[in-house]
């Protein structure tokens, strides 16, 4: 009995100075693909509303993580979430509710010094796999491919996975990098370096690579036509409600499709 | 039996050499559990007095992971921790030390595990220890936490749910070689969770196992001691709000078919609520109760007869968050009371004499790195 007092006094006295109302604001964490969005997004609906909106990137794995933990009102990701996380989301009282706010193309980019305008799947894979390590074994130049990948933890390296790889493993020499816009300003910087960015953050200082003969636009991504086409995704807790539904509806609208191709991806109207 | 020591080891070097050679990446991780704990007895004068009081570190788990490709991970796990049965006051055991191959089996979300891994019964392979305490399963020594074994383990569509289905030596981890020359059947286990809805987990597990030979080596004698036991699970969780309730049952059915009058069934439950502060105040704080019965009344044996009443109270402070809420720091404040009924237990048990009142505070830290090529 001495010790049930004791424990009860020190949670009364850890609890009792930190209670807190809840602010009027909005929290975003996830993918960096979706992260221009989440921003310019953010920036107009705040122009509008009273509502304080607050992103964070650190990728897609980062934001579901944070959605199951209940942290955060928006969890952006590249990707869908894998049946383990839904699992895990649902017997944590979280019911992961998806949102395709946008359509995107992972696109191949080269150094624009690079002849080759056209890769199949079966190219890339052998590239990223190691099997092809000259851009001459597939109609370029005499110049050593470097390899850049996204890192293993984001949602633009899962679909990249799946769609293109197949589960084999990526060659050791492969740079693997944090962000899009860190593969996109190393592929431009390096004469024979090949890497895949969402389409919004294609450069002048990149080219854009055909895949399976076929450009990434509005057209081929929309219909699918494109191989390496996806959504892109904010998920929150069950259907989203007051401030969330606010800023989702926001993105939904003309004025948010509109930002969503000023970002350089594809509207889903 | 010497070959298993060899393999486990050999297991690990599989794990790490390539990881060296090839320069994978490797995650590195570690938890450890700072605790001191202060138990009081009723002493044979029937005075309560302090039969424990000391600090120690209760667990120092050591993790390498890496991913050999995408659908292909190893992982290996120590666990260094306080023990006064070695002469340098610390010992070494082997938790994990397994492959995962996913997709090996044509079925989405479906990995197939071999090696030292989690054994898939009850809340056994998903107990965090909000609570001090163990898993119910591991703490009345229903089914062990980790087991040498393969299994097929994976995710319904949709969130649905969980399975698994295993094959294990049915020893638990911290057996091996000739520790199990008086058993050569395996245990087998099959789990099933599901969560139709958002907040609402309701899972089963059954596990056949077996203990002891059930005919001589030398001369195919039936051995009195040999025993099949079949070792029931439910589970319920419901998470809504700041509540995350979990409650389980199990029976352990224990079967001598070379003896008579031994036969018996245990079977006890856990209610555990627990009560998240963080979406009230500005800061991460559990604080949590559970209640344990557990009735080994129908033992025949005069000594491990006993019911058992077991009450926790506790608080936690979660601190040091990562970028995904994860804490990095988890302060434990645990009150445990075990009680067992004098009516129903063995004499030994009379007058409160293996009662215990038992306070535990534990700082458990985690840190977690990958180191890249």
């Amino acid at each position: 009995m001495k010790y049930t007092l004791i424990i009860l006094s020190l949670i009364l006295i850890a609890t009792s100075p930190l209670i807190a109302a809840k602010k009027n604001q909005l929290t975003l964490t996830g993918s960096t693909t979706v992260l221009p969005i989440a921003q310019a997004a953010a920036e107009a609906f705040m122009d509008k509303y009273d509502v304080n909106v607050s992103v964070r990137g650190g990728g897609s794995g980062v934001g579901v993580a944070a959605l199951m933990n209940k942290t955060v009102d928006i969890a952006n990701s590249s990707r869908p979430m894998k049946a383990k996380e839904i699992t895990i989301a649902k017997s944590s009282g979280v019911n992961p509710t998806a949102y395709a706010i946008a359509n995107d193309g992972i696109t191949i980019v080269v150094n624009t010094k690079n002849t080759v305008k056209n890769l199949t799947i079966k190219d890339l894979k052998g590239i990223y796999t190691g099997k092809i390590t000259n851009w001459n074994q597939i109609g370029g130049l005499n110049m050593p491919i470097t390899v850049i990948s996204r890192d293993v933890s984001s949602g633009t390296f899962e679909v990249f996975n799946e769609k293109v790889l197949s589960g084999s493993k990526v060659i050791d020499s492969a740079m693997m990098l944090a962000s899009n816009n860190a593969v996109a300003s190393t592929v431009g910087d390096t004469p024979g370096a090949i890497g895949y960015i969402g389409l919004g953050y294609v450069t002048e200082k990149t080219k854009i690579v055909n895949v399976e003969n076929c450009i990434p636009s509005i057209q081929t991504i929309k219909s699918g036509e494109y191989k390496l086409s996806r959504k892109l995704y904010m998920y929150t807790n069950g259907p989203a409600k007051g401030n969330t539904a606010g800023y989702l509806n926001f993105i939904f609208s003309p004025e948010g499709q509109k930002i969503v191709e000023e970002q350089g991806f594809i509207s889903v109207k | 039996m010497k070959l298993k020591s060899i393999a486990k080891w050999f297991l690990a070097i599989m794990l790490i050499t390539p990881a060296v050679i090839n320069a994978l990446p490797v995650k590195v991780s570690g938890e450890m559990w700072n605790r001191w704990t202060n138990e009081q007895i009723k002493a044979a004068d029937g005075k309560d007095k302090t039969s424990k009081n000391y600090m120690s570190l209760e667990r120092g788990y050591f993790g390498l992971e890496t991913n050999f490709t995408p659908n292909t991970k190893g992982r290996f796990t120590i666990d260094m921790f306080s023990s006064e049965g070695e002469t340098d006051g610390a010992g070494l055991k082997l938790k994990y030390g397994y492959v995962d191959f996913a997709n090996l089996v044509p079925v989405s979300d479906m990995n197939l595990t071999a090696g030292l891994q989690k054994v898939y019964f009850g809340t056994l392979y998903d107990w965090n220890y909000t609570i001090i305490g163990k898993a119910p399963a591991d703490e009345y020594k229903v089914a062990n936490s980790s087991d040498y074994g393969i299994s097929l383990n994976g995710y319904l569509p949709n969130g649905f749910g969980e399975y698994a289905l295993g094959a294990y030596n049915g020893e638990g981890y911290k057996k091996v070689g000739s520790a199990l020359a008086d058993n050569t059947n395996m245990a087998y286990l099959a789990n099933m969770r599901i969560t139709p809805i958002a907040g609402l987990t309701l899972g089963g597990s059954y596990m056949a196992n077996s203990v002891k030979r059930e005919k001589a080596l030398a001369d195919d004698a039936p051995v009195a001691a040999y025993e099949e036991q079949g070792l029931m699970d439910g589970v319920l969780r419901l998470n809504y709000s700041i509540v995350d309730f979990w409650g389980e049952y199990i029976s352990k059915d224990m079967s001598f078919p070379n003896a008579d009058d031994k036969d018996y069934t245990a079977s006890g439950f856990m209610i555990m609520p627990i009560i998240s502060l963080s979406s009230i105040i500005e800061k991460d704080i559990q604080v949590l109760f559970r209640y344990d019965n557990w009735d080994e009344s129908d033992n025949p044996s005069d000594t491990a007869k006993y019911l058992l009443n077991a009450t926790t109270v506790g608080v936690n402070y979660n601190f040091l968050h990562d970028d995904s809420n994860v804490p990095a720091m988890q302060l434990q404040l645990n009150y445990a009371m075990k009680k067992y009924d004098e009516d129903k237990s063995a004499a030994s048990y009379a007058d409160g004499a293996k009662d215990i009142n038992q306070i535990m505070l534990q700082l458990k830290w985690r840190f977690a790195g990958t180191i890249s090529n």
